[in-house]
């Protein structure tokens, strides 16, 4: 219940016990979530990325990989950000860089909200042997170093934004299928369930329409914490240089900041700040969330 | 907690290990290129990659190469590292207090100051200074780890000046003894520093809610009633019950902490295990990889399978199947 | 230098030719060095500057053990090269100076090397250095494990015969004229026969990691990862030579870091000065710089594009002529090398001036000229996008020009600046996925030929027949690391660089080069970029380096 945790400190070590109430996400969870500071921000920041993300192509003021700058000029009205050294304007980086990231999160997402659910609600509704099997392969899928295994298989695979998301996605869901699991199994017997299953409806159909919309807040939660260390770990390869140069990220930015440090403190400052803020982002906004649902004990 | 459960638990490292190194090694070994050239260099003819590529086993099939890799493991022989020659284990071992040694002190920092910047937070929640934790602590833990590292580079070590940003001792230094303590200390402060900046904030925030939680309850009411002074209220009864997650906390947060080495041994030249990965992985060192790779992961399991068993030492509520 | 044993002739004409060819080559290279732009200080024996003293230096790779002797591995040789000599030494100009040996004679037209070894040299241990070190070391060690001499000796070289202590000779079954360039520290080491012998050399652990050489600094201690210290050797055989007590040995894997190391003072020498540094501390009075065109791969390097001449898309000399003209020399000299080095205006490298032909016809950068040559080939496009095909050969109509572009992840700064630049012209380069290391890049563009465009970093060498030959004859296209990689095949080309080889004239070879240069730059199978430079920095109290191997020899600070 313990193992690799991506932890807030607000959650405790593990999402362990149910919600109280049963039927769905309660329509009050938004307006409390944006109640709390913490949650304006972070959703603000969240938005932010999205908004950026989306609207690159119109946002950025020149194509990032245009080459016509001057080489390593500091931030000035016509280059906000600074240029790298090919001249490349650093502002329209950031900008589409917003873009990868958001491709990054979506995919990432996907795969594991897929992958978790299926194999947390799989063991949860069968039980016994399933559940046993299940557990023992989401634990395996736990103690995996992800980031070793990143950097294997970027290093030697070729670099790729979605190939981060796949290693990720592939060894991330193991404690969202937990959490699914544990939802699963103490509605499983709750007097609505019985009673859906006495009005004749059929176990699948009961863990859509019932099921699963309780588990839904805690996954977002787990899930917004998990998108931040997507964000740094791509960071962190792009700064060890295992990024890919066709794709404008801000991990490459990092890394193409290195050797540039003392020179050109820009191309350093800027992308990690752009990190920082989104990551920021995600985990308020997971740290609202689980406020505004009631979880501290 | 039943003597039997830990008798499985602890059986279960193994296969666990050996899982994935299975994982680590087929990776290794289906990614595209010729392993020969990491080898042999590049200024060779067919005949002399041949005479290598058969004196090191790489034209046998996988499963025969998987085989003898794990009948090698068994006696702690992980090959011969392609580019230094020298065994894969020995150059392992060699960086493994460095790294061990940057990893403590980390954790070490990180627990000293995350609990008391926790304390100061949690002691009076919802005041400025709990506030200002709370920020502080929220930024650090949404940073890239290297930034923060660039970042100190640039506004502490440069104009300071006499704190190293490079490397573990001082160039061409022959101290011993304390001298030589002193000299690691001095270089392993600011990279230790950046490292525990993601723990402390974890540690922080946990031991804050804890402590915020604590300090709320019926027992803690009762001894301020009963006149006992404060900083007793706090230090006796409330945090030590508040201390419990942070233990499963830092358990939990190793795989960060290993990735984070990586990229700080990086940023400040320690020479440990996570330099030796990006050179290893660079050069196709695949001996020298899978022998980190199962380093890893064998801490990894390791320090979850001691969490799982001190927090369910901790708290009684917890039962396992 | 390759002779060709064509024919008898006069024994003294043979011997002749073999004497003034070496000689024509020293004085053409002694005329101008492999170094570019200031200050080089060679290895001056019995060396001049304050004695005493610890020196600092920075490498960037970890050497792992230090047995120069069975690798080519860059990192092992400068953690080694203090520590052991070769035979000969290579000067400025890259010719051979007396360092083990203290003179020679070549023999037989080249087929037999005479060697007379210096008296009284002693192993760091204190054992007498003999002939049998050196057969043991060639026949048991650089034969069996060091790539390039095994490549290039094993065919040729009979025996190696050991007449007495000072006497060693090396017989070939033909005359071998390149000998004398492959015999200092860094192509063949003498290692130790007395501690290696009968022993397993690579996996004997304890030698390699405390080795016993002749040179002019002792191993001392070995921290992995960290650094590596050796002390003056006192019973050096080169007169007064050490000047420094220490030699430490810093590994700095980044290289910002060297040179921040380098201006706080906590280092002396740098190895590897980046290129925008280097253009930073050129006015410094603190620091000064030293700039080589060696490399632990080679000497006179030119990073060049190969293009794939066996891919439809590349077949029309117009396209490959397109691309060239669409690359901008300078733009690779400013904002990749930062200044450090020079465009490529030949196809061989200017290091090599008499058959470096500074006239020819390169197709420098005009992008006008290139559109119109597309546009000509077939590969139209409305307004700015990526060209399409229509009616070229080979390939279907509408088909995108996507070439892909395969590098070693070092050299991304000249993928990505090519990619930027070649889409301006309508060509697409991927440059994403074929960001290669070394196994998988060998892999694909010598055995597989899966690729379109490359850029590889060709070292000429110090005479063409060592480096260029290799990229242009058809005889040379194989599955062997960095041969022809174009596949290029012109009989032309072939008979010139044949006849190239047997020339002894040097006017006569100049001339050859020249026509050589001339169609290669029509038929343009590669195109030449920059020609790169290595730069090392020292702090200005320092002064004697070399530029690698013994580059402390004969160093000293005050």
């Amino acid at each position: 219940m313990s193992d690799s945790t991506p932890a807030s400190a607000t959650a405790e070590a593990g999402v362990g016990p149910a919600l109280e109430g049963g039927a769905g996400p309660e329509p009050g969870v938004l307006r409390r979530l944006l109640r709390r500071p913490s949650g304006v921000v972070g959703c603000g920041l969240v938005a932010l990325l999205v908004v950026v993300g989306v609207a690159a192509p119109w946002l950025a003021p020149r194509d990032p990989f245009a080459i016509d700058g001057p080489s390593l000029s500091p931030p000035s009205g016509r280059y906000p950000m600074g240029t790298d050294a090919f001249g490349r304007d650093l502002f329209s980086g950031i900008v589409f860089g917003a873009r990868t990231s958001l491709l990054l999160t979506v995919l990432t997402s996907a795969l594991v909200l897929v992958i978790g659910v299926a194999v947390g609600t799989l063991a949860g509704y069968r039980g016994g042997r399933v559940d046993d099997a299940c557990m023992r392969v989401a634990e395996f899928f736990l103690v995996l170093p992800r980031f070793f295994l990143a950097i294997v298989v970027v290093a030697l695979y070729g670099p790729g934004v979605e190939r981060i998301g796949l290693v990720f996605g592939f060894t991330a869901w193991a404690l969202l299928a937990r959490v699914v699991r544990a939802e699963v199994l103490s509605l499983r017997e709750r007097e609505f369930v019985e009673a859906a299953r006495a009005g004749g409806s059929g176990g699948w159909r009961i863990v859509v329409r019932e099921i699963l919309p309780n588990a839904l807040p805690a996954a977002l939660v787990y899930l917004g914490l998990l998108l931040g260390q997507v964000l740094l770990l791509e960071a962190s390869l792009g700064f060890l240089g295992l990024s890919d140069p066709t794709a404008m990220s801000w991990g490459f930015l990092a890394g193409q900041a290195q050797p540039f440090l003392r020179v050109a403190w820009w191309m350093a400052v800027f992308p990690g700040a752009a990190i920082l803020a989104t990551v920021l982002g995600l985990n308020l906004t997971a740290d609202a969330l689980t406020e505004a649902l009631g979880r501290r004990s | 907690m039943s003597g039997r459960y830990l008798a499985w638990r602890l059986f279960l490292v193994v296969p666990t290990v050996a899982g994935i190194l299975v994982v680590g090694f087929v990776l290794v070994h289906l990614a595209p290129g010729d392993p020969v050239q990491a080898l042999a260099g590049e200024h060779g003819d067919a005949e002399y990659y041949a005479f290598m590529r058969a004196r090191f086993g790489l034209d046998q099939p996988l499963l025969a190469q998987f085989a003898t890799f794990a009948a090698n493991l068994l006696t702690g022989d992980f090959g011969r590292s392609f580019i230094q020659g020298r065994p894969a284990f020995d150059l392992v071992a060699e960086r493994l207090p460095a790294t061990l040694l940057l990893i403590s002190a980390s954790l070490a920092l990180a627990s000293v100051v995350g609990i008391a910047l926790g304390i100061v937070a949690g002691s009076r929640p919802g005041g400025v200074r709990d506030l200002a934790v709370s920020g502080t602590t929220l930024a650090l833990y949404a940073a890239p780890v290297f930034w923060i590292g660039q970042l100190v580079i640039l506004l502490v070590a440069v104009p300071v000046g006499w704190l190293p940003v490079q490397g573990m001792t001082s160039p061409g230094s022959t101290s011993t003894g304390l001298a030589h303590a002193l000299d690691v200390g001095r270089h392993l402060l600011l990279p230790a520093l950046v490292l525990a900046s993601q723990e402390v904030a974890a540690i922080a925030r946990l031991t804050r809610t804890g402590l915020a939680t604590e300090l709320a309850s019926d027992h803690v009411r009762t001894a301020r009633a009963k006149g006992v002074a404060e900083w007793q209220v706090v230090g006796r009864h409330a945090l030590r019950r508040a201390l419990l997650p942070v233990v499963t906390v830092v358990g939990g947060r190793t795989g960060h902490l290993v990735a984070g080495t990586v990229v700080i041994e990086t940023v400040f030249g320690w020479p440990g295990l996570g330099r030796l990965l990006v050179t290893s992985v660079g050069s196709g060192d695949r001996p020298v990889l899978l022998a980190i790779f199962a380093v890893a992961a064998l801490a990894v399991v390791v320090v979850n399978l001691v969490t799982d068993l001190v927090y369910v030492r901790l708290d009684p509520r917890i039962r396992y199947r | 230098m390759g002779l060709s044993a064509k024919g008898d002739s006069a024994v003294r004409g043979r011997i002749g030719r073999v004497v003034v060819l070496a000689a024509a080559v020293a004085f053409v290279a002694a005329a101008c060095s492999s170094t570019e732009e200031t200050s080089s200080s060679s290895t001056v024996a019995g060396g001049e500057g304050p004695r005493g003293g610890t020196l600092v230096a920075a490498t960037d790779a970890d050497p792992g053990q230090f047995n120069p002797a069975i690798t080519t591995s860059g990192s092992v040789h400068t953690g080694a090269e203090l520590i052991y000599n070769g035979l000969v030494e290579l000067d400025e100009a890259q010719q051979p100076v007396p360092e083990l040996a203290e003179s020679w004679e070549v023999l037989e037209d080249g087929a037999r090397y005479r060697f007379h070894l210096v008296e009284g040299v002693l192993w760091h241990d204190g054992t007498p250095f003999t002939s049998a070190d050196v057969k043991f070391t060639f026949e048991e060690a650089l034969l069996q494990y060091h790539s390039r001499t095994k490549s290039s000796l094993s065919g040729v070289l009979d025996r190696i015969e050991t007449p007495d202590e000072r006497t060693v000779e090396f017989v070939f079954n033909q005359p071998y004229a390149p000998l004398l360039q492959q015999l200092n520290v860094t192509e063949a080491p003498i290692i130790p026969k007395h501690i290696y012998e009968g022993t397993d050399i690579p996996n004997n652990d304890d030698a390699n990691l405390r080795p016993v050489g002749t040179g002019p600094f002792v191993f001392e201690s070995y921290t992995p990862g960290s650094e590596v210290t050796f002390t003056a050797n006192l019973n050096y055989f080169k007169e007064g030579l050490p000047l420094l007590d220490r030699v430490v040995l810093r590994i700095i894997p980044e290289d910002a870091n060297q040179v921040a190391s380098l201006e706080s003072g906590d280092i002396q020498w740098a190895f590897n000065v980046p290129g925008v540094e280097a253009r930073r501390l050129d006015g410094s009075d603190e620091i000064d710089l030293l700039r080589t065109g060696n490399n632990p791969g080679g000497a006179n390097c030119i990073m060049t594009v190969s293009y794939n001449l066996d891919r439809p898309v590349l077949a029309d000399v117009r396209v490959r002529r397109a691309i060239a003209l669409g690359l901008d020399q300078q733009r690779f000299l400013d904002n990749v090398l930062f200044g450090q080095g020079a465009v490529a205006e030949a196809p061989i490298h200017s290091g090599i001036p008499f058959a470096h032909d500074p006239d020819v016809a390169m197709p420098g950068y005009d992008p006008e000229e290139a559109g119109r040559l597309l546009d000509a080939a077939g590969w139209g496009r409305d307004g700015g996008g990526t060209r399409t095909s229509r009616g070229v050969p080979g390939v279907p109509d509408g088909t995108p020009l996507s070439i892909d572009f395969l590098y070693f992840p070092t050299f991304n700064d000249y993928a990505q600046l090519a990619a930027a630049e070649l889409a301006e012209i309508g060509v697409d380069l991927r440059i994403g996925d074929t960001a290669l290391e070394r196994d998988p890049f060998v892999q694909r563009v010598f055995v597989d030929r899966d690729f379109d465009t490359n850029v590889i970093s060709y070292c000429n060498g110090t005479d063409p027949e060592i480096g260029v030959r290799r990229m242009y004859v058809s005889s040379n296209i194989n599955t062997n690391p960095f041969s022809n990689a174009a596949a290029y095949r012109n009989p032309d080309i072939d008979r010139l660089f044949d006849e190239a080889r047997a020339e002894v004239d040097t006017a006569a070879r100049t001339d050859l080069y020249r026509q050589i240069s001339d169609i290669l730059v029509e038929d343009l199978p590669y195109y030449w970029l920059v020609e790169t430079t290595n730069v090392r920095g020292y702090r200005t109290s320092c002064s004697g380096f070399g530029p690698a191997g013994h580059f402390a020899e004969a160093a000293s600070c005050s």
